[in-house]
């Protein structure tokens, strides 16, 4: 790299630079230092005394398990959303015709402009003891008596939260695809690879930027989540933006905080490891000279 | 094309990709259906009963409308500040050597702050600063949440630029600049593309940032959000049909564009 | 075309424009795109000139496009803006947040008054400037979190007692939170998803149904609590509730689409079920009711800036009965004063007095009975949402 490469890279860095010492960095400084403070029974705020308790009252009840199981759901939902964002981006990309591919895209982008609070709650109306797909099933006489399970489950929840970020996945899979070199995969096929020796021999590596970043994207959307837990789940589910709420409502500030530090941790922390086991940041470096 | 998939597995991944759009349609389908049943309670219209009541009592709900605009307008500022930020900062990263792992960390660093959280404190910092709130304040938090998506969705279509090309280009007396302007450019475009849409669809739909840092104008999820907690007419469900089928109308026509185009 | 959208007449003044600086330079490159919308922000605060009022409410309290009809009346324009209805956020807005730069007056659940006090966010009104708060209901004036130290921090606008919501067709009649234990009914009945309603109702049937030794349903002591909890906890456990809800469109739907047959909750999910034709009936339950208010509060910013008068003149309004006529005639709601009734007598070709009469000695008549008020902070308040949290992780 040549010295006057660098003024370059500096100016491209300060704007993005700026704003996330502004707007990410300082509420984050905040959140961090008042998490160490303690709540003042006497204003219902926090005054600067060094404390522990916020952390402490992660341990307490069950608290600690809605990080444990928002990780396992954002985990699950990320992993579901892959399995039908890969074969979703391998048609677009691979299968479909120019056109057919513009309308596929075209397909996949329009439902995400309709608000998520309200196609969480149409979810109510399509899996309840009424709903749609209930009476359907009744009607072709494969179940005599709705079921009960198909709302207000972790079942109902999974798949509010699949619909809700299904495109996370599926965009970032495909953009992977179309940088994959034709000329690897009709080599692979000259040699007498199957479909799926190739896709897994070739494709998945190749591709693995977009599988991390679709993951990434999904995992993030779902630790932030409330609404499709708190309309589809059973009787006082629970994520981790439901505990923080909870918490605020009785003015629990360091315990909020705390909660919120401790998240971040534990998902930056999940990236660093990722970061030195697949060396995710260099991902997305060119491939091929 | 380049690989003989074989028609069983053609079919499974057509099954998969059909079953994965079902499932993202059910609920805007079957909103865009109820948002046409005149009767108060949700449900699905008979073809006899449909109608546009509530579609014709949206223009008056000035609530709704007034909170659209708000949202339309923040999310294409936001959109506009995110895509331009993350190429920057994309741009960055391939200068970069030795640091590219902390510039890569340090941009997607935000998005993993919970939105109650960042809004809280991101708000607590502007009333300390003296920074009333307002559409301002929203689109502040709302491009730190985007552009990390729109940031990584940028570096992704970056492999589309061969480090050979710009080489190349360099041997030939290009300028940065112009390496960037007639290389990079137009080999990342589909990624501005995505960007674009991402961070435009992510700051549309976002809520918990909004509520905590919107001005006297609350956002549209804001209001859909009050609305449906405090007693909503079916209104808010014309909204939807409308946002839907507006986006059907917008998304048709410039994939209309893109076949014609190039054809 | 932004910035037309929210522009009026105005003359920008000296520190907005100060702050947009500050602001822009903080921005760095973004900053010339935003400033769009920051202009647009100080048209906003310019319009606070003229007689209007910034009012930050729940949506319950928002009569829409009644509003300019409420403004000639009482010389006063609210600019309604939604707080979502959620007490936690919107006093965490107050308390670490921007509510205080923003808004004049407050409406939400009542509770919380003494602590908004203490943290200095909103300041008393002063009632003599209120001609219409004598009108109000003796029992309404009386309501315990009013006033702080003497000073009254909140005016009650809204008044309403709770129950259960059920269908009598499936249930016959109901007259006792018990049907919602009843395990015969498991997995056909709800709660609300909040400890402030879900709790008292509890301990308001182990209280007066079950003998339990509880003092004050609302206001729990640490062992009542763990009572009531443990309580809650076992039926939860037992799989009693099909899901507890949040929010009207939630609690409407669990209704209609028949996912359950009783649920506590609020009275007007019963008129909106009927205007859908469902047959659903409130409950007078021998246990009492769960009595609750949305009180006015005064922000602290609007005495900085001056509009207190104003504030004072526009609550004035919402007592003086063409807001209470309209908001029981919208959603069944009740404003606590016969100033509705002399309102709908004196204009009977907008609303019927027979109706307002009715609507008014309903609710008079539920508050005649055994009420427990709805508490959001009894003294026990952190160790509530620490039992939630065991219920939710149960």
């Amino acid at each position: 790299m040549t010295g006057s490469r660098l003024p370059i890279s500096s100016a491209l860095m300060t704007p993005p630079l700026l704003s996330i010492l502004a707007f990410g960095l300082a509420p984050l400084t905040i959140v961090v230092v008042w998490s160490f403070w303690s709540w003042d029974p006497s204003t219902y705020w926090i005054k600067p005394d060094l404390s522990l308790a916020g952390y402490a009252g992660i341990l307490e009840a069950g608290r600690w398990t809605v990080i444990v199981s928002t990780l396992v759901k954002a985990f699950a939902t990320a992993l579901l959303c892959l399995l039908i964002a890969y074969p979703t981006a391998y048609a677009v990309h691979f299968l479909a015709g120019r056109r057919l591919s513009i309308i596929l895209l075209a397909l996949i982008t329009i439902p995400f402009f309709t608000s998520y609070l309200i196609r969480s709650f149409s979810w109510r109306l399509v899996l309840g003891r009424t709903g749609v797909l209930n009476s359907w099933l009744q009607d072709i006489g494969i179940i005599n008596a709705p079921l009960d399970w198909l709302l207000f489950s972790n079942f109902a929840v999974v798949v509010g939260l699949v619909a809700s970020y299904l495109p996370f996945a599926t965009f970032p899979l495909l953009l992977s695809m179309r940088r994959v070199d034709p000329t690897f995969l009709a080599a692979a096929q000259d040699l007498g690879a199957g479909f799926w020796k190739s896709l897994t021999s070739i494709l998945l590596p190749l591709t693995m930027s977009g599988i991390f970043a679709g993951f990434l994207f999904v995992f993030v959307m779902v630790v932030g989540s409330s609404t499709e837990v708190q309309m589809l789940g059973g009787a006082g589910a629970s994520i981790v933006s439901v505990m923080i709420n909870d918490v605020m409502r009785v003015a629990n500030y360091p315990l909020a905080f705390a909660i919120s530090t401790i998240v971040l941790i534990v998902i930056f922390g999940l990236v660093l490891i990722g970061n030195r086991m697949f060396g995710l940041a260099s991902l997305f470096e060119d491939q091929s000279p | 094309m380049m690989i003989r998939e074989g028609l069983s597995n053609r079919i499974l991944l057509w099954a998969i990709t059909i079953a994965g759009l079902i499932v993202i349609y059910a609920p805007p389908l079957y909103l865009l259906a109820v948002s046409f049943n005149p009767a108060l309670q949700p449900g699905l219209p008979r073809l006899s009963d449909l109608s546009v009541t509530w579609y014709a009592a949206l223009p008056n709900d000035r609530a709704l409308v007034g909170a659209l605009q708000q949202s339309l307008m923040i999310a294409t500022i936001t959109a506009v500040l995110a895509t331009g930020m993350s190429l920057m900062a994309a741009l960055a990263y391939f200068e970069l050597r030795a640091q590219r792992t902390a510039w890569f960390l340090t941009v997607i660093l935000p998005m993993f702050v919970p939105g109650v959280i960042q809004g809280l404190a991101l708000s607590a910092v502007f009333t300390r600063s003296g920074i009333k709130a307002s559409s301002l304040t929203v689109i502040a938090g709302h491009l730190l949440w985007a552009m990390p998506f729109a940031f990584i969705v940028i570096l992704t279509s970056f492999a589309a630029v061969r480090r050979s090309y710009l080489t190349a280009a360099a041997d030939l007396g290009a300028t940065w600049w112009r390496q960037f302007v007639d290389i990079t450019l137009p080999l990342i475009r589909p990624g501005l593309i995505s960007a674009f849409i991402f961070s435009f669809l992510l700051s549309l739909n976002e809520f918990t940032r909004a509520f905590y840092l919107a001005g006297r104008q609350n956002t549209l999820p804001v209001v859909l959000f009050g609305k449906m907690n405090s007693g909503a007419s079916p209104v808010i469900y014309a909204m939807s049909g409308a946002i839907f089928l507006v986006s059907v109308a917008c998304v048709a026509l410039a994939s209309l564009h893109f076949m014609l185009r190039r054809n | 075309m932004i910035v037309t959208k929210q522009s009026r007449p105005f003359s920008p003044r000296a520190h907005s424009n100060m702050q947009r600086r500050d602001f822009l330079k903080l921005m760095g490159a973004g900053g010339i795109a935003l400033s769009a919308g920051g202009l647009g922000f100080a048209s906003r605060l310019a319009a606070q000139d003229a007689a209007t009022i910034a009012f930050w409410a729940t949506a319950t309290l928002d009569i829409g496009d009644k509003w300019p009809e409420f403004a000639k009346q009482s010389g006063v324009t609210p600019e309604f803006t939604d707080n979502g209805n959620d007490l936690g956020p919107v006093i965490a807005r107050l308390a670490a947040g921007n509510a205080n730069d923003l808004f004049d007056i407050g409406g939400f659940q009542g509770g919380a008054e003494k602590e908004l006090a203490r943290q200095g966010v909103i300041i008393p009104w002063d009632t003599a400037k209120i001609p219409n708060y004598e009108s109000l209901w003796q029992w309404a004036k009386d309501i315990p979190y009013l006033k702080n130290d003497g000073k009254q921090y909140g005016i009650p606008a809204v008044v309403n007692a709770d129950s259960i919501i059920y269908r009598p067709d499936k249930l016959g009649k109901i007259d006792s939170y018990g049907a919602i234990f009843d395990p015969k009914l498991k997995g056909r009945v709800a709660m609300e998803d909040a400890w402030i309603n879900s709790a008292i109702f509890t301990a308001m049937y182990l209280k007066e149904s079950e003998n339990q030794p509880i003092a004050d349903p609302g206001n729990l002591s640490e062992s009542e609590l763990g009572l009531v909890m443990e309580f809650l906890i076992k039926h939860k456990s037992d799989g009693q509730f099909r899901t507890f809800w949040n929010g009207w469109e939630q609690g409407v739907q669990l209704v209609a689409d028949q996912e359950v047959d009783a649920m506590t909750g609020w009275e007007p999910i019963v008129y909106e079920g009927r205007k859908r034709g469902l047959q659903v009936e409130y409950a007078a339950p021998v246990e009492g009711y769960e009595g609750w208010g949305n009180n006015m509060v005064l922000l602290k910013g609007a005495g900085d800036r001056g509009v207190s008068d104003t504030a004072h003149k526009f609550v004035d309004g919402l007592l003086g009965g063409f807001y209470g006529c309209e908001l029981g005639q919208a959603r069944g709601y009740l404003v606590p004063t016969d100033n509705n009734v002399v309102y709908a007598k004196a204009h009977p070709d907008e609303y019927k007095p027979e109706e307002v009469e009715k609507l008014a000695e309903h609710v008079k008549a539920k508050f005649a009975g055994k009420i427990y008020w709805q508490n959001a902070r009894p003294d026990n308040f952190q160790l509530y949402e620490e039992w939630w949290q065991k219920l939710r992780n149960a």
